[in-house]
């Protein structure tokens, strides 16, 4: 995080909150960042990993080898090379992905390398297992251009039945996802670009619901071109989002046509040229406030700063205006003030707060549809059917201000939204296995539901050593 | 050296003057200030493609020379692209072409195009096509045989835009600092 950042106490004037209030959250959340960071040190040196390759077959003596291996598996190898796709029938194929990094964006630490980013991607496996029952193999990719790292990509395709990259800068992670996906017969995905995007999508599709608004006819300002919101307005203009109503802002100000550094952009980033030209600024140009002037929705995705949005902002919205603030981990305004100044909604990408906009809501779920339904993509289509999907599992619970989304505690939607991924890729004819609504539903709570069965039977048997105790509980940093 | 930028456009064929949102006239001594950013948008974007093409501190008295001195030169071609509708009257862009005699080649004199440039609302229209096609007419009326592009050589934008049209890179030009 670039600066400590604790909650304004008035209006124009940041600063310390009132004595005796205790810690912001903010402080709160560094000296908790700061004491999970010691303990994760501390159990990766006991662990040494987070996921190992486990067999799931039975091994009873080594001659079961001449089945699981050769010589009985030629006649596996030979029916694949005549049909190709019966990998995924014959191998573990189907039920597995590589998450692959270049290590040029790890999480808010920038640039640090394939190899600091493998516990990241470790981590970001286990998820994958645990949420979504997915085999999800790291792999962390040393290339020099992003050419090099998408042949290296393409080339070991053949090994898996997804691939999902992970923390690459943008905008290279635009060409690297849109060339892999057009390359490869599977689906590839980047959760920076479609997961948070799909999310940011479910929550405002209720956001809108809840106000009574319909997308085609909403102002809405998008704060922050990065990897989310670039994809998030794409997402919106599909849905049917005026363009001449939704304006970008980075921080140059509002993004339109006739800004001068737009021909730096279609060289460099052409994702965002495109954006320009469609929406033009909604009209608008000049700053942040001149954006926000009667808009209806903010959904900023950009820098962790409770300052970067403020309530004379919110105030110049129009009436029960939808904010979502999703910087990570110290959102662009705190909730309390952008509701103070009028919000009606408000969304954070923080747990601790009510409407977390969260990827694994998405992720997970998204990749349990796409392999069940054997894909060979994953088209805008397919996205938007599981935002609507994660919207309406937060719906069929009741909507209010304070349940936008699902949260994490709410895994009942997970195989909802697994199975209307599936439906939808039957629906596109990308699927290699068109199962049926049930089908799908019936396979993703089982195979989501798996995980934590085999977690539990390994803890039990001990094979899974407990937690050790913590080594040194670090001290809450003196004021 | 000079060169397009990002003129491109997806056109298949020729577009007539009647299908493209702008319309092409000889520039004038009034259009200088509206010519000026664009001429300068122009060569910042080529600094993007080599730290030789750095843009020079007096670039702006220089373009402004330039475009001046072009605009009543019986060898060079100056036209203005003005929009369309809410644009009419709105310098949206520009080419600059010079007439140059060849001294060892034939045919003897050929037409240099120097500048494009458009707005960004205006490319992929066809625009480009268009005033590539005019620019070329107003060239061959002033005696050119052979129309030719300078632009950056890392310009893949322009390199593809011209091929597309028939064009082939006939002298390379290389560079090193001293």
């Amino acid at each position: 995080m670039a600066r400590s950042a604790s909650p304004p106490v008035e209006p124009d004037r940041p600063g310390r909150r009132k004595a005796g209030a205790g810690p912001s959250a903010s402080e709160r959340s560094e000296d908790q960042t700061e004491e999970l960071g010691a303990r994760s040190v501390e159990l990766s040196q006991f662990y040494a990993g987070k996921i190992e390759t486990v067999p799931k077959v039975p091994v009873r003596s080594l001659n079961d080898f001449a089945l699981w291996y050769t010589p009985g598996v030629a006649a596996v190898s030979r029916a694949i090379q005549a049909d190709p796709d019966r990998a995924f029938e014959l191998t573990g194929r189907w039920n597995t992905i590589a998450i692959v990094t270049d290590g040029s964006r790890v999480l808010g630490l920038g640039e640090i390398g394939p190899e600091a980013a493998l516990p990241v991607m470790e981590g970001k496996a286990l998820l994958f297992k645990i949420l979504g029952g997915v085999d999800a193999v790291p792999v962390p990719i040393r290339a020099r251009s992003p050419d090099e790292f998408i042949a290296t990509v393409e080339a070991m395709a053949p090994a898996f039945g997804g691939i999902n990259l992970e923390d690459i800068a943008s905008p290279k992670c635009f060409g690297i996802l849109e060339k892999l996906a057009k390359r490869l017969p599977i689906p590839v995905w980047h959760d920076d670009q479609l997961g948070t995007a799909a999310a940011t999508v479910a929550g405002l599709l209720n956001a809108l619901e809840l106000t009574h608004r319909s997308i085609r006819d909403v102002r809405t300002v998008l704060l922050g071109a990065g990897a989310a919101n670039l994809v998030t307005a794409r997402l919106l203009l599909e849905l049917g989002h005026p363009p001449h109503a939704l304006t970008l802002v980075d921080q140059k100000g509002v993004l339109h046509a006739d800004r001068d550094d737009l021909d730096e952009l279609e060289l460099r980033n052409p994702w965002k040229y495109r954006i320009a030209l469609t929406t033009n600024g909604g009209g608008r140009t000049g700053n942040l406030a001149a954006a926000h002037a009667g808009a209806d929705v903010l959904l900023a995705a950009s820098t962790p700063n409770p300052d970067t949005v403020r309530p004379e902002h919110i105030r110049a919205m129009a009436k029960d205006p939808i904010v979502f603030a999703l910087a990570n981990p110290v959102p662009e305004i705190w909730p309390e003030v952008a509701t103070a100044a009028g919000a009606a909604v408000v969304a954070t990408g923080r747990s601790d707060f009510p409407n977390q906009v969260n990827n694994s809501l998405i992720f997970p779920a998204v990749f349990r549809g796409v392999l069940d339904a054997r894909a060979r993509s994953i088209p805008d289509e397919v996205v938007l059917a599981a935002a609507k999907e994660l919207a309406r599992g937060a719906a069929m619970k009741g909507l209010s201000k304070h349940h936008l989304l699902p949260t994490m505690e709410e895994p009942e939607v997970f195989p909802q939204i697994a199975a209307a991924v599936g439906d939808t890729a039957v629906r596109l004819g990308i699927a290699r296995r068109k199962l049926t609504h049930d089908e799908f539903l019936e396979r993703a709570h089982a195979l989501m539901g798996r995980p934590a069965q085999l977690v539990r039977a390994l803890a039990r048997a001990r094979l899974t050593p407990p937690m050790p105790r913590a080594a040194s509980r670090r001290r809450r940093k003196a004021p | 050296m000079s060169g397009d930028g990002g003129a491109g456009s997806r056109a298949s064929g020729p577009k007539d003057a009647t299908s493209v949102p702008i319309h092409l006239r000889p520039a004038r001594d009034q259009d200088l200030a509206a010519l000026l950013p664009l001429l300068l948008r122009l060569k910042r974007l080529n600094e993007e493609f080599d730290p030789l093409l750095r843009v020079r501190e007096d670039a702006e008295q220089q373009a402004r020379q330039i475009l001046k001195a072009d605009i009543t030169n019986p060898k060079a071609v100056v036209l203005a692209a003005e929009g369309v509708g809410a644009d009419r009257d709105k310098v949206v862009g520009f080419v600059r072409a010079h007439v140059r005699e060849r001294a060892f080649y034939a045919p003897e004199f050929e037409g240099v195009i120097l500048d494009i440039y458009l707005l960004p609302l205006y490319r992929r229209r066809g625009v480009g096509e268009f005033v590539l096609e005019e620019v070329s007419k107003a060239l061959k009326a002033k005696g050119a045989a052979i129309v030719t592009a300078e632009f950056p050589a890392q310009n893949e934008i322009a390199s593809r835009f011209y091929s597309k049209r028939g064009f082939r890179p006939i002298i390379a030009v290389q560079a090193r600092s001293l």
